[in-house]
């Protein structure tokens, strides 16, 4: 937590609003008893009960005495009691939180269970019979509020704690066998505390509310001495001839309750690190003209054309844009795959081709057709249905992409029955169907489980067979293999070829694996800090014109890896997206780049060996022996 | 050396117990390499992780140069974990995380400079010693766990799926420094990862587990290129080569 | 491979699981709440007699209650009558426990029931419409707006809410009736002032939930398969949501048990919260024993019937309940 981020907290309205409702408590607290504690209990002599007035603004209570002076004394009693159940609950939580560690399993186990069936009963109601044991009184009535919060905040604790203690870097501090009190002190206090310190900054507040109810039914705070909750009950009764009397310390409980929930939200913001502060979002409106394409292609062989892609996305000063004027265009039957690292901007491609960028992500393209059709110049219903029918996807982790609750057969027969309005037995009857055409044994039973009951190559098997319900054209494919184990991935990505050649469908298979893509695919489009840097069919990889493309793959062991030389080293890192140099990006990791490099972004241009690059200094087929 | 001797790891009792690894005998001979190799769930991590007592042993013995290990004295062996984002405490600087390591007895004046060392030998900036977890890449976040593990002065060091996390173009890097610690140290490494490809290029031997169980064992030569069991056949089969255009058959 | 009882007997084995911890919690409640009496300080018969009452009384009294029997003889008896449904007589008015519950919870499930209604009415709609509204971080102005609403919602507690209820509607408007179990109208106020915070709470978390879900890969899935919105929201989203939701609903339901004690007692509701306020007040132990049972028991139930409520719905919970 740095110093100029708790200011920044500090000095938001929230921060303010809660600082200065905090002092005035405090201050409130401390001077009022000193100044007005006589005028409190001074009996004026005026009207009982009286309605507000000049010299009585909340009028006067039962005995005559000034219900706001009163109000304002009775401060230091309420919070001091409130900071007194929650100083007690803490302790005895933190003690009680702890015991499960040191006791070891079984016991451990024993106190949690306990704990656990205390949680379930509300605090006020134990407060409430645990009074009963430690009498009525102030002294009673913060005991029996504090046990009865102590068990919550032992589980808080407890589940905090555990959650640290197996944490990897405990486990490697106990490798190095650093002294377990160090560990404590080290690695599990600074990592428990800040949720311990914020939960009990806003059980403060609760425990005001409720040590004020335990005073108001009669539980608490005894007569002569007051609290706002003995007020309360005092001036409730003459609500009809005083409704301020009774007022008055409810807005102070109100006011002090909310201070302190306040104070815990703002404690979460500065030590929590909720470091997101403003985006700045990215407009909606294109600023785009429609670029109609001047050349019609042949309809029935481009399944997919995009010209020149942009992605924008929220940044903390301005939107940026990871995805920068991709274009591509895949024809019937094609594998073509786009590969780059995490943050190089192929998984918003993917969802951009797919119409799938979502809210506060902005994709423009001057051209998205499929299958020749516009997409921006359709309507949306039947845009929804082209897409319903032509254009399937497959993602990453096939874990998560099926939803738990429906069963796989409901999964896919939705899709048939959405696009094709199909009969609900006619579209089980086809979802059926697909999950055999994926290889699924016993594809009936199968349909009616759960995705719980698959095993994660069967699921991903099942995603393709959602997206083969109708005659897809164009499959996304968004690391479809990248969750799975190498001999599963094996299955799926020949299912994946399969389908593409007895269909005729073209796919767009998105990974980070560049081995994947040469192996399946027939172009690769390689992309670096949301531009596509080369293009090129896998037969040339090996004589990439890009540096990166070739350091990319002579950085990454294969089975022919030479054992005995080191891997070639891309030095540094990729660049953020909201932070890339002037000219091109791969510059400073670039060992041929020079101040051109460093200046002017190079454009995409014809490589020569069938492909495309962006370089200014391109690797030439014949200088690859020297290099 | 580090031996282990018919390891079971077991969880759960009666009827619901699982067993994780199945009676497997492995040795790290002091300056080797060894790969460990296997599928999710394979039981390979937990066979690691009950070396260094991470994992509860069910049964079998861990031998360190033919003796019990010594559970006080100065641990003969470290480990690096997958995450590097999980692996470091997050409210500790770089060098504080490192110095940890540090054995007990060193100075406190030669502590600074050690640290210094452990830096630049994992390639990072004697620089960035104040600096937190969160303002690091993950590749340097994993050379700061591979500096505190080597801080202990290790004679094995168990590396478990350490570039699984990290960017591509950084990998290599990584695993280029491991050889580099391997050969300047010669600190017994047990590598264990479910890519093949990268075992092959750092090990010397290779152990294939499944289920629990070891299938195969032997140099890397003999495993890759004239493979016994069928399960490893099958993996190599799997695993996708850059050797063009061979897979559209 | 062995297949264990649990995978093969999913349901049976967690039934049998949670209602034997329902029966161990319930004997935890039970013991307690007789532990309760013989904690008290001093002699609780005299505590409830008051210093005037003669020795003779009290001790034909505590002859009477068995106060005098060893302490697991006591314990036995303890059960043996709550078996029979005999919760003893009250020290206070000298009526059968038993008859005086009879009139008490009736009153208290009315109310209770009926607030837990509305709240569930109010705030499940609510939270999920907001939910959908602020999807993927839309609609902040709407999310900052409903965010203060329901956070000054939860800093009030119920007992001022009623104060302020009285205050509005029965002082200044006249409108309804601020006191006693009458009529439907009797019903809007205190069943109001038990709603507010909870339907916050509620609605937040529904709100929260649903916003989680729609930022879920199978939303994305399902959006990838062009399905209407409606289906979207109501087949993929409502159900993923169901199970925190019931979570907390179980909870909402064990603190307004709580809250009826506080706001019975501003509205003079004659049930059983009103009731424990006096007889705690009046040392009365017997009718103390007969409320703690009735929450704990409620509340215990309250959870049986949730986690059944989990296991029944989401489909991945039998195998997760451990």
């Amino acid at each position: 937590m740095s110093w100029s981020r708790t200011r920044h907290h500090l000095s938001s309205p929230l921060g303010v609003v809660t600082v200065a409702l905090l002092l005035l408590l405090v201050a409130t607290a401390v001077v009022a008893p000193l100044l007005l504690g006589d005028r409190a209990t001074e009996i004026a002599g005026g009207a009982l009960q009286a309605g507000p007035s000049a010299a009585h603004p909340f009028g006067t209570d039962a005995l005559g005495r000034d219900v706001l002076t009163r109000t304002l004394v009775a401060t230091r009693l309420s919070l001091v009691l409130a900071l007194l159940v929650v100083g007690i609950g803490v302790a005895c939580g933190l003690i009680i939180g702890t015991v499960p560690v040191v006791l070891g399993r079984r016991a451990g186990r024993a106190v949690v269970a306990v704990l656990n069936l205390m949680v379930a009963f509300p605090g006020l109601l134990l407060a409430l019979f645990l009074a009963m044991i430690f009498g009525v009184g102030a002294r009673g009535a913060v005991l029996s509020m504090a046990i009865a919060f102590a068990p919550s905040f032992a589980r808080l604790t407890h589940t905090t704690a555990s959650g640290v203690a197996n944490a990897d870097y405990v486990s490697a501090a106990r490798l190095l066998r650093v002294p377990r009190w160090r560990i404590l002190i080290r690695h599990v206090i600074p990592n428990i505390s800040e949720p311990l310190v914020i939960n009990a900054t806003s059980q403060v507040g609760a425990a005001l509310l409720s040590i004020s109810a335990l005073s108001y039914i009669g539980f608490g705070v005894q007569p002569p001495q007051y609290d706002w909750g003995r007020m309360l009950a005092d001036g409730l009764p003459a609500i009809y001839t005083n409704p301020a009397a009774a007022l008055a310390p409810s807005i102070m409980i109100v006011v002090a309750g909310l201070a302190f929930v306040l104070a815990g939200e703002l404690l979460t913001q500065v030590l929590g690190g909720s470091q997101h502060g403003h985006l700045r979002l990215p407009s909606l409106r294109s600023q785009r003209r429609d670029m109609a394409p001047a050349e019609t292609p042949p309809p029935g062989e481009e399944v997919l054309r995009i010209e020149r892609l942009t992605v924008t996305v929220p940044g903390e000063t301005a939107p940026f844009s990871p995805v920068v004027d991709v274009s591509m265009r895949l024809r019937r039957g094609e594998i073509v795959g786009l590969v780059g690292e995490s943050g190089s901007g192929k998984s918003l491609t993917a969802m951009a081709v797919a119409q799938l960028t979502s809210y506060p992500n902005v994709a423009e393209a001057d051209v998205h057709q499929i299958k020749g059709n516009e997409l921006r110049r359709m309507r949306p219903r039947d845009r929804e249905r082209l897409l319903g029918t032509s254009l399937a996807m497959v993602f990453q982790d096939p874990m998560s992409s099926l939803n738990p609750t429906l069963k796989v057969g409901r999964q896919l027969a939705e899709v048939a029955e959405t696009h094709e309005r199909l009969g609900r037995r006619d579209a089980w009857r086809r979802a059926v169907d697909r999950l055999s055409a994926v290889l699924i044994t016993d594809p009936q039973a199968r349909a009616k489980q759960y995705p719980m009951a698959f095993s994660g190559g069967m699921r991903q098997r099942a995603s393709i067979a959602m997206g083969l319900m109708a005659q897809p054209a164009l499959i996304v494919a968004d690391e479809p293999t990248t969750a799975l184990d190498v001999t599963v991935q094996k299955e799926v990505l020949g299912l994946l070829r399969r389908i593409s050649r007895e269909s005729d469908a073209a796919v767009l298979m998105i990974s980070h694996d560049i081995a994947v893509v040469a192996e399946n695919a027939s172009r690769v489009l390689v992309m670096y800090a949301g531009r596509v840097v080369e293009e090129l069919p896998v037969s040339g990889l090996a004589e990439a014109a890009h540096p990166y493309t070739r350091a990319l793959i002579a950085s990454i062991p294969d089975m022919s890896t030479d054992r005995s030389r080191p891997l070639a080293n891309i030095p540094g890192r990729p660049p953020h997206a909201s932070d890339l140099p002037p000219g091109c990006a791969f510059a400073p990791r670039c060992g041929r780049a020079d101040d051109r490099c460093r200046q002017a972004r190079p454009e995409l241009a014809d490589s020569g060996g069938g492909g495309a690059v962006a370089c200014w200094h391109p690797l030439l087929p014949v200088l690859e022996s020297e290099a | 050396m580090l031996e282990l001797r018919d390891i079971v790891v077991r969880y759960g009792h009666n009827q619901g117990a699982v067993t994780a690894v199945d009676e497997v005998s492995l040795t790290v001979a002091a300056g080797s390499v060894v790969g460990l190799v296997g599928e999710s769930g394979s039981g390979k991590s937990t066979l690691a992780r009950a070396a260094v007592g991470l994992a509860p042993l069910t049964s079998g013995t861990i031998l360190w140069k033919g003796a019990g290990l010594d559970p006080r004295g100065r641990p003969p062996l470290q480990y690096v974990f997958q995450d590097p984002y999980a692996s470091l405490n997050p409210r500790m600087s770089v060098g504080a995380s490192i110095a940890e390591g540090l054995p007990r007895a060193s100075g406190r004046q030669e502590r600074p400079a050690r640290v210094t060392e452990l830096l630049e030998m994992v390639r990072l900036d004697p620089g960035d010693v104040h600096k937190r977890p969160r303002q690091l890449s993950g590749g340097q976040r994993q050379r700061v766990a591979i500096a505190r593990a080597l801080a202990a002065e290790p004679e094995v060091l168990i590396a478990d799926e350490i570039t699984s996390a990290l960017d591509v173009s950084v990998q290599g890097a990584v695993l280029n420094l491991l050889k580099e610690i391997q050969t300047r140290t010669g600190v017994g490494i047990l590598f264990i990862s479910h890519n093949l490809a990268v075992v092959r290029y750092i090990a010397d031997s290779i152990a294939v587990m499944k289920s629990g169980r070891l299938v195969e064992h032997g140099t890397t030569e003999d495993v890759i290129e004239r493979s016994a069991h069928p399960y490893t056949k099958q993996l190599l089969e799997a695993v996708p080569t850059m050797t063009m255009g061979n897979g559209r058959s | 491979m062995k297949s264990s009882l649990r995978a093969r007997y999913p349901w049976p084995v967690f039934l049998i699981r949670r209602l034997g911890r329902f029966v161990v919690s319930l004997a935890v409640v039970v013991t307690a709440s007789f532990a309760m009496v013989h904690a008290l300080p001093g002699d609780p018969v005299r505590g409830a007699l008051g210093l005037m009452a003669s020795p003779e009384t009290i001790a034909a009294t505590r002859e009477r209650l068995g106060l005098n029997d060893p302490l697991w003889r006591q314990y036995l008896d303890y059960l043996w009558n709550l078996l029979h449904l005999d919760l003893g007589t009250s020290l206070d008015t000298q009526t059968p426990v038993r008859e005086k519950m009879a009139q008490l919870v009736p009153a208290t499930l009315q109310l209770g029931l009926t607030a837990f209604v509305v709240c569930l009415a109010v705030a499940i709609p609510v939270g999920l419409l907001l939910g959908i509204a602020t999807r993927d971080g839309r609609g902040r102005g709407l999310h900052f707006g409903f965010g203060g609403v329901t956070g000054l919602a939860l800093s009030v507690p119920d007992y001022l809410v009623s104060v302020g209820l009285v205050f509005v509607f029965a002082v200044s408007l006249n409108a309804l009736p601020v006191a006693g179990l009458s009529g439907p109208a009797s019903f809007v106020l205190p069943v109001t002032a038990l709603v507010v915070g909870p339907a916050a709470y509620l609605a937040r978390i529904v709100r929260a939930e649903t916003q989680r879900v729609l930022g879920e890969d199978y939303i994305r899935a399902a959006r990838a398969k062009r399905l209407p919105a409606r289906l979207i929201y109501l087949r993929h989203a409502l159900p993923n949501t169901l199970t925190p939701t019931l979570t907390v609903s179980g909870m909402i339901l064990a603190s307004m048990v709580a809250g009826t004690v506080l706001v019975e007692n501003v509205f003079a509701w004659p049930g059983v919260g009103a009731e424990l306020v006096h007889s705690v007040l009046a040392k009365d132990y017997p009718v103390v024993q007969a409320v703690a049972l009735f929450f704990g028991a409620g509340i215990l139930l309250i959870n049986l019937a949730v986690d059944i409520a989990i296991a029944v719905i989401d489909p991945r919970s039998t195998i997760k309940e451990s």
